[in-house]
């Protein structure tokens, strides 16, 4: 045996987590084809909190199914972790605009079941349960089912659900769009606190410039027709991100207009 | 509010004690035939002589047993099937134009073929509930499983759990509020069909005893027998719904419906 066969890991330091090569998808249902993504290429650092903004339409929903592996793309290379991406796995780990918690199951269990179906001992499950619902600051909710929750609980659960399994990635799809301003900005600064805490890679679309400033270590802006990339800014403002400072608003003025946004005079 | 809430209870109280009242002092006034028209008191009498005599317990437990064999049977039946149709295209491309065939024909049409094939025994009885339970059944449980939502599908996926795993943890629980549904209507088409069935030609049952009692001008057994349908009736969907709320606390939470097929 070579010895540096043994101390490769299988990802390599400094090797991207996430690496898109051409990437390209089209709709094609019998009345016409949608070119939904173009070609993208995009390769993603471990840790990185990347905020994907465009219009509607321009492929965002489509680029993050795609890693998550509900969709298979039309051409292109996709590999997360050193992994061709084939169907979804536990390792990417997604939250959803409405939620999508299982009605059925009460909110432990809900954050339970990816441990549970990767056959962890009940103890273990709970104590992680537990932990994960202090963290998103519902510790003594675990016992009520979904429909007893507000939308801004069950996005927290739905987060934690998640988070629960420690996937390397997580995909988020404009998962605060229907929450009030102020859930909003809260579920903002745990979501911020937990990628610091536990240093996640994310990958969060949204379609509020702010949420973004306020989120992102790295902006990704598309365009639509066919969905492509127009820039990709590295985010270096300070955390905690104050909405007021001057950088802030000049980025903010820069995103707006590559979005095509008239920005208020 | 309390107070309406028991106002309302009181009327209702009131109105049935009055319709009894009503009834029993008509049976009694001579203006109607009392034998035609048996006074409330003497059905409780008569309830009463056959319950002693163990002969209303012999045909409330043999209409009983049958009902629970043929719900049973169909519903396990109307559940394989409608998972298997829903999940197996090819399995439903086959099959279903037959099964909406006889869906289209009401069960109680095949009342007269039953006992024609199966005779008047337990057997004729058991088949024709088990049909007509089946449909309900198999309608509901085929549209849950199919329309069972993809997205809670991918979340789960992405939770780890992919084939028969995704159909276990998730597609049989998304499709329960239909399935329950389906097996809701059932109780009362089983006893619709038992009823049917034990009028049409048997040797025990509580429609045995009504079709009896006719025949030898028992208007008060008659009465005694609809009260125990009833009673089996409000007993049975009771104790479903009992079982439900126990069993999946969830369930009443979900505007669970049923949507035609
Ligand atoms: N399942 C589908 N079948 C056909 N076309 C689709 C499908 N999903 C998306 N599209 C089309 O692909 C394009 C990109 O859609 P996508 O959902 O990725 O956009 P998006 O950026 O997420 O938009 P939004 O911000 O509105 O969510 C759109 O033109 C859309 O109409
Ligand atoms: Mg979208």
């Amino acid at each position: 045996m070579n010895a540096r066969v043994e101390i490769a890991s299988p990802i390599a330091v400094g090797e991207p987590l996430i690496t898109c090569i051409e990437l390209g998808h089209v709709y094609d249902f019998g009345r016409g084809r949608t070119a939904a993504l173009g070609s993208i290429s995009l390769t993603i650092d471990r840790g990185e909190f990347v905020c994907v903004l465009g219009p509607s339409g321009c492929g965002k929903t489509t680029l993050l199914n795609i890693l998550a592996g509900f969709v298979v793309p039309a051409h292109g290379d996709v590999r997360v972790g050193g992994h061709a991406v084939d169907g979804p796995s536990s390792e990417r780990g997604v939250v959803f605009q409405d939620y999508s918690l299982f009605p059925w199951l009460t909110a432990q269990a809900n954050v339970e079941f990816g441990l549970r179906m990767a056959g962890r001992a009940a103890r273990e499950r709970a104590t992680i349960a537990h932990d994960l619902l202090g963290l998103v600051g519902l510790p003594d909710e675990g016992a009520k089912y979904p429909f007893e929750l507000s939308g801004g609980m069950k996005q927290r659960i739905a987060i934690a659900r998640a988070l629960a399994t420690r996937p390397s990635l997580l995909l988020m799809d404009e998962p605060f769009a229907a929450l009030d301003a102020m859930t909003r900005s809260s579920l903002q600064a745990k979501l911020v606190e937990i990628h610091r805490q536990e240093r996640p890679t994310i990958l969060f679309v949204t379609h509020n410039i702010t949420e973004a400033l306020v989120l992102a270590s790295r902006l990704i802006v598309m365009a639509p027709n066919p969905g492509r990339i127009v820039e990709d800014i590295r985010i270096d403002l300070p955390r905690p991100r104050r909405r007021t400072a001057p950088r802030f608003n000049e980025i903010y003025e820069h995103v707006a207009r590559a979005i095509g946004l008239e920005t208020a005079e | 509010m309390a107070f309406g809430v028991s106002r309302h209870s009181v009327a209702g109280m009131i109105g049935t004690l009055a319709f009894f009242g009503a009834w029993e002092a008509l049976s009694r006034s001579g203006f109607v035939n009392n034998v035609m028209l048996p006074a409330p008191s003497t059905i409780v009498q008569s309830a009463w002589e056959l319950i002693l005599t163990g002969e209303l317990p012999r045909h409330l437990g043999a209409s009983l047993v049958r009902a629970a064999i043929g719900f049973l049977g169909g519903s396990a039946l109307g559940v394989i099937l409608g998972v298997a149709m829903a999940r197996l295209p090819l399995l439903h491309g086959t099959i279903n134009p037959l099964v909406q065939m006889f869906r289209a024909v009401p069960s109680l049409a095949f009342v007269p073929l039953a006992i024609f094939w199966f005779g008047i025994g337990e057997m004729s009885k058991i088949v024709l509930i088990a049909w007509g339970v089946f449909f309900p059944v198999w309608v509901n449980t085929y549209i849950g499983v199919r329309d069972v939502s993809p997205l809670l599908g991918r979340a789960a996926a992405s939770l780890g759990a992919r084939g028969w795993r995704n159909f276990a943890y998730v597609v049989i629980p998304g499709a329960l509020p239909f399935i329950i549904a389906g097996l809701r209507v059932s109780l009362s088409v089983a006893l619709v069909v038992l009823v049917a069935a034990e009028l049409a030609g048997a040797a025990f049952g509580v429609g045995y005893l009504i079709q009896m009692s006719q025949q030898v001008f028992r208007v008060d057994q008659m009465f005694v027998g609809l009260i125990a349908l009833g009673a089996m009736g409000f007993a049975a969907d009771l104790l479903f719904e009992h079982a439900v709320r126990r069993l999946l606390p969830w369930y009443g939470a979900e505007q669970a419906g049923q949507k035609g097929p």
